[in-house]
């Protein structure tokens, strides 16, 4: 280390360095000098043997220095300069390769930071890995043992039906199987506290709310970031009600976590205490959920006591309602196959005695112990497809960037071989050639991954916003990837080094009298002499045939977005503000929920601007709700898709009223009860007879709720799906009884920018009640556009791939076209000394062009038709091999290349002959 | 570049042992370095000046010896060198294994020498 820090010394004093060994040597001279001139030499021949004696000065110098320990540093500084001057000489040359690396290197570290955070990453608790999920997986589509549930079930008819919910009993089962955990704990979203009112010293806001049992915070090993977290004795029936709130909302509606910590709040109106704070970075068990607020499961009494729909204590006995998701942590030395092996038994023997006919029998599900280092699958169920494709692409544009890089290297190499020729001819030695050369490429390379660096956080930025869209409750936040950053910037280091340095050793190998008289012809042709077939040209048709692949795959998906954005609605999304409101929690009760909401509305009307206004229970695109219908008796078998809407709801969307009328105000509590039925439920129900006049009835449970004369028949609109079949919806008043109002959606039909409303609705609302939040302030458009965020996003994000592709690849053609005309600048003096045209010169460059473009794009084609029935999944309204999107990408292609080839062809055309011819 | 060729090659790596053990006797100048060995070894050995001056800064650089500028006898600024501890020590550890190394030498030959006696 000391003989380190010694050398470090000298290299910074070492100007002083010089100037002392100068005075030593001299020193020494001197000296020699008076001890001969004592001898009896004259001073001349005295100084004159000294310096004999010494030897060769400057190699005594040289000698020194080495001994110093930093001439390879000081060669490298001077690498270092000579590099910058040779590549600020080159700026268009430096410039396209730091870009092509940079933007290569910065979009798949973007993607790829993505795809750890949301595959990868584990949960930010305790030893993630002893955790696990269970989940049950069942035959075919239908468990008819699983009576009813809340929650969420994925698969098909052949994969089967799984599903991360139980009943409760199973819980209190697994509970016991100490044995095989440490800890079992529950949690889960509930439908109606899925959103919940919050309100913090008289402001309301809605909060997302997840309940969790009392083992879940000590089970995953979470610690409180202030207060404490939720224990056992909090999730027990009649407990004190408490809710532990997470980092981010203490800092957003508390101002940090020390002032969350023992507040008194109103969940839904109902007095809560916060008792403490989670950790920042904890979102919960479900990566896609981080919810805001949690409570204890037993809560669910407590929130739901007195409610339409609210939650039924006897739920916790049920065994055919499933709804509870179960964790677990595995003791030391329990492996997932051990507990698989275990629990599966027990699950099964419970399951069977729940069972009461041969039907549920039939297809009993099975327990499957998942892996839950990672929490809940359901971000990477809904993005792990997407992501995949988005990586091959930025994959390819990462190969497209090093062959680029590759190209360009090989270029210059060959514009400089006469430069490396010259330097070996005048002494420089071979190694030290290479290492400059490799100081070069090393140094380009390292720019280009700065450059990745400040790509890859933009792109992070941007992917966010994208995914982001519209969605209020995203919080994935992908942190920068270093890892996935080193090793793409050691693939381009790599490229560049290779493509650097080969050529440069090949170089370094010339015959230096060949190399020298070749002059600027290039007379020797480096490695492959097929028949002027070089690397260059196998590298411009790569490129080209990636680009293809991307050019098509942007195609695909910008045509699957123009055909979703062109479905016929039914209703007319422009100019239209949603919002959403709940004032059933806000501690109104029934009669004052619906004067809120009529009150709202009324005023609502008369701000300037505003056309039309209207409610629904969920905006058209979002709508779900069935409830038992029947006519004459009969259960209808047409599914039960109803709709509660308010007065003027189908003037407001602009869905044509056919036959019949509109709702009015007049339909209201105490009116005769009515419905609008579409004209999809007309034609399924009453064939050609007349639907007017006629009666359904709605039931609530066993008992008939509302009987309902239908007084219109409107036109089909898209319900619940944008891409789905219309299907038949019954319309009918919100506030004629069951079921009895809750959230609305307010739709304002406005002039011009409906954005343009948005500060009069909040201030409206607030003055109406300041306890009821506004909630999803969106336009029309944007509640569609959310339904296929994907599309737009892959779109986007495609065309965006597939311009760069473009540009990269153009890039590369115009360097090897704009290298192979300098090259053959002596061929083509002749040609034209011998009397051919410019015309002929273009044809003649640009048919090598077209030939390089042909190869690259039947490669391209093939690979593309190949390998397209892997996005089919997300494909709508075309084929994977589209021939309008197949086409489409070749005309840009060949557009692109001849644009890319004819300068250079050009510019071979302008040689002008005795110029060319002298330079011979 | 042609060196002049000494009187007696120097082995590798014996240069450092003799600009060392000459230190031993106290702080000296490049030159009187090179007249020491001269001397000493009755001028069998020319130190060339021009390994001296590399192997004097690769000893410092290693830190076995150290240097400061001081006046010389004739009141001129010099370069002085001087044996650090560590030198010190290398020293011993060299000289003894040069010894063992003559030794082991010494007894090879020695035969030889007394064969060409008889």
């Amino acid at each position: 280390m000391r003989p380190f820090l010694r050398k470090l010394g000298w290299l910074i004093r070492r100007r002083d360095k010089e100037a002392e060994l100068s005075e030593e040597l001299q020193f020494h001279l001197d000296e020699e000098a008076d001890e001969r001139r004592a001898e009896g030499l004259t001073d001349d021949e005295a100084r004159r043997a000294a310096r004999r004696a010494l030897g060769n000065l400057t190699l005594v110098r040289e000698d020194t220095r080495a001994a110093w320990g930093w001439t390879i540093l000081e060669q490298l500084g001077q690498d270092v300069r000579y590099a910058l001057r040779t590549m600020a000489a080159n700026r268009l040359f430096t410039v396209l390769i730091v870009l092509s690396l940079g933007l290569g290197i910065g979009a798949n570290t973007a993607i790829y930071s993505f795809v750890d955070a949301i595959l990868l990453r584990s949960l930010p608790v305790t030893d993630p890995e002893s955790l696990v999920v269970l989940n049950w997986h069942a035959k075919g589509e239908r468990v008819p043992v699983m009576r009813s549930m809340s929650g969420s079930t994925w698969g098909d008819s052949s994969a089967g039906t799984t599903a991360g919910v139980f009943p409760f009993p199973v819980f209190e089962l697994l509970r016991t199987k100490e044995t095989v955990f440490s800890s079992v704990f529950a949690h889960f979203r509930y439908w109606q506290t899925r959103s919940v009112n919050v309100t913090i010293g008289g402001e309301a806001d809605l909060a997302g709310g997840w309940h969790v049992s009392g083992g879940y915070f000590g089970g995953l090993g979470v610690r409180p970031a202030a207060g404490r977290l939720i224990g056992d004795s909090d999730d027990k029936p009649g407990a004190p009600a408490v809710a532990v709130v997470s980092y981010a909302f203490s800092q957003r509606r508390f101002g940090g976590p020390a002032g969350a910590a023992g507040a008194s709040i109103l969940i839904d109106n109902l007095p809560f205490t916060v008792v403490g704070v989670t950790p920042p970075g904890f979102f919960g068990a479900d990566p896609a959920a981080n919810p805001d607020v949690y409570l204890p499961l037993h809560a669910l009494e407590y929130l739901g006591a007195g409610k339409q729909f609210g939650f039924d204590p006897s739920a916790y006995g049920a065994e055919h309602y499933y709804w509870i998701q179960i964790m677990g942590r595995l003791r030391p030395g329990v492996t997932r196959a051990q507990a698989q092996a275990a629990l599966a038994p027990v699950f099964h023997q419970w399951v069977a005695g729940t069972a009461t006919n041969d039907r549920e029998r039939a297809n009993l599900p099975a327990l499957v112990v998942t892996d839950g280092a990672g929490g809940l699958e359901s971000l990477r169920r809904r993005y792990s497809e997407p992501l995949y494709v988005l990586l091959a692409l930025v994959g390819l544009i990462l190969a497209l960037a090093c062959a680029n890089v590759a190209n360009l290297l090989l270029a210059r190499a060959s514009a400089r071989r006469r430069e490396m020729a010259v330097r070996l001819s005048i002494g420089a030695g071979r190694s030290r050639i290479v290492r400059q050369l490799l100081t070069e490429s090393v140094l380009l390379a390292l720019l280009g991954g700065a450059v990745g660096v400040l790509v890859a956080l933009w792109g992070m930025r941007f992917l966010t916003l994208l995914l982001a869209n519209g969605r209020p409750d995203f919080t994935l936040h992908a942190v920068m990837n270093w890892r996935v950053l080193g090793v793409a910037a050691a693939l381009s280091v790599a490229t560049g080094v290779l493509f650097g340095l080969a050529p440069a050793l090949q170089a370094t190998r010339v015959d230096l009298g060949s190399a020298l008289k070749a002059a600027r012809t290039d007379r020797f042709r480096p490695m492959i002499r097929l028949h002027r077939v070089r690397p260059a040209h196998l590298l411009v048709a790569f490129q080209i045939a990636v680009a293809m692949i991307i050019v098509v795959a942007a195609g695909l998906f910008v045509r699957t977005l123009s055909n979703l954005q062109s479905i016929e609605l039914g209703f007319d999304r422009h100019n239209v503000l949603l919002f959403q409101v709940d004032a059933s929690k806000a501690g109104r009760t029934d009669p004052e929920v619906v004067s809120f909401y009529r009150d709202l509305r009324d005023r609502l009307r008369d701000v300037p601007g505003v056309r039309d206004v209207s409610l629904s229970e969920d905006s058209l695109i979002n709508a779900g709700t069935g409830l038992p219908l029947t006519l004459d008796g009969e259960r209808l078998q047409v599914g039960d898709h109803i709709l509660n809407v308010g007065p003027e709801f189908f003037r407001t969307m602009q869905i044509p009223v056919l036959a019949g009328r509109d709702f009015r105000d007049a339909d209201r509590r105490g009116s005769p009860a009515v419905a609008v039925v579409n004209e999809a439920f007309a034609k399924a129900v009453f064939g050609r007879r007349n639907p007017l006049g006629r009666h359904i009835v709605l039931w609530e449970g066993d008992k008939p709720a509302r009987d309902m004369t239908i007084v219109g028949v409107c036109g089909n609109a898209r319900y619940g799906s944008l891409t789905r079949e219309f299907a038949p919806v019954v319309y009918m008043p919100y506030d004629q009884g069951y079921p009895r109002p809750g959230q609305m959606v307010f739709a304002l039909r406005t002039q011009g920018d409906p954005l343009a409303y948005v500060g009069a609705v909040r201030e409206i609302v607030r003055r109406t009640d300041p306890r009821v939040p506004v909630a999803e302030v969106r336009t029309q458009v944007a509640d569609i556009n959310r339904t296929i965020n994907q599309e737009i996003t892959f779109a986007r994000l495609c065309s965006a791939f597939a311009v760069l592709a473009l540009v990269i690849a153009c890039v590369g053609l115009y360097g090897a076209v704009s290298y192979n005309v300098a090259r053959r600048t002596g061929e083509i003096g002749i040609r034209m000394a011998l009397g051919a045209q410019r015309g002929g010169v273009v044809r003649m460059v640009l048919r090598e062009v077209l030939a390089l473009a042909a190869v690259g794009l039947a490669a391209g084609l093939a690979v593309a038709l190949a390998s397209s029935r892997f996005v089919a999944s997300f494909l709508y309204g075309l084929t994977p091999n589209d021939p309008v999107a197949l086409a489409l990408a070749a005309a840009i292609l060949m557009a692109a290349v001849l644009a890319a080839g004819y300068a250079p062809a050009r510019r071979a055309s302008r040689i002008d002959p005795v110029t060319a011819l002298r330079a011979e | 570049m042609q060196r002049q060729p000494s009187r007696l090659e120097l082995l590798q790596g014996t240069l450092e042992l003799i600009i060392l053990r000459t230190l031993l006797a106290g702080p000296a100048h490049g030159h009187a370095i090179a007249k020491h060995i001269q001397r000493t070894s009755e001028d069998l050995l020319q130190v060339e000046t021009g390994s001296l001056y590399p192997a004097l800064h690769r000893l410092e650089a290693k830190g076995w010896v150290a240097a400061s500028w001081e006046k010389s006898d004739k009141g001129k600024r010099a370069r002085c060198y001087r044996l650090t501890a560590l030198g010190r020590r290398q020293l011993a550890a060299e000289h003894s294994k040069w010894e063992a190394f003559s030794r082991a030498m010494g007894l090879i030959l020695k035969p030889a020498a007394q064969e060409e006696g008889r």
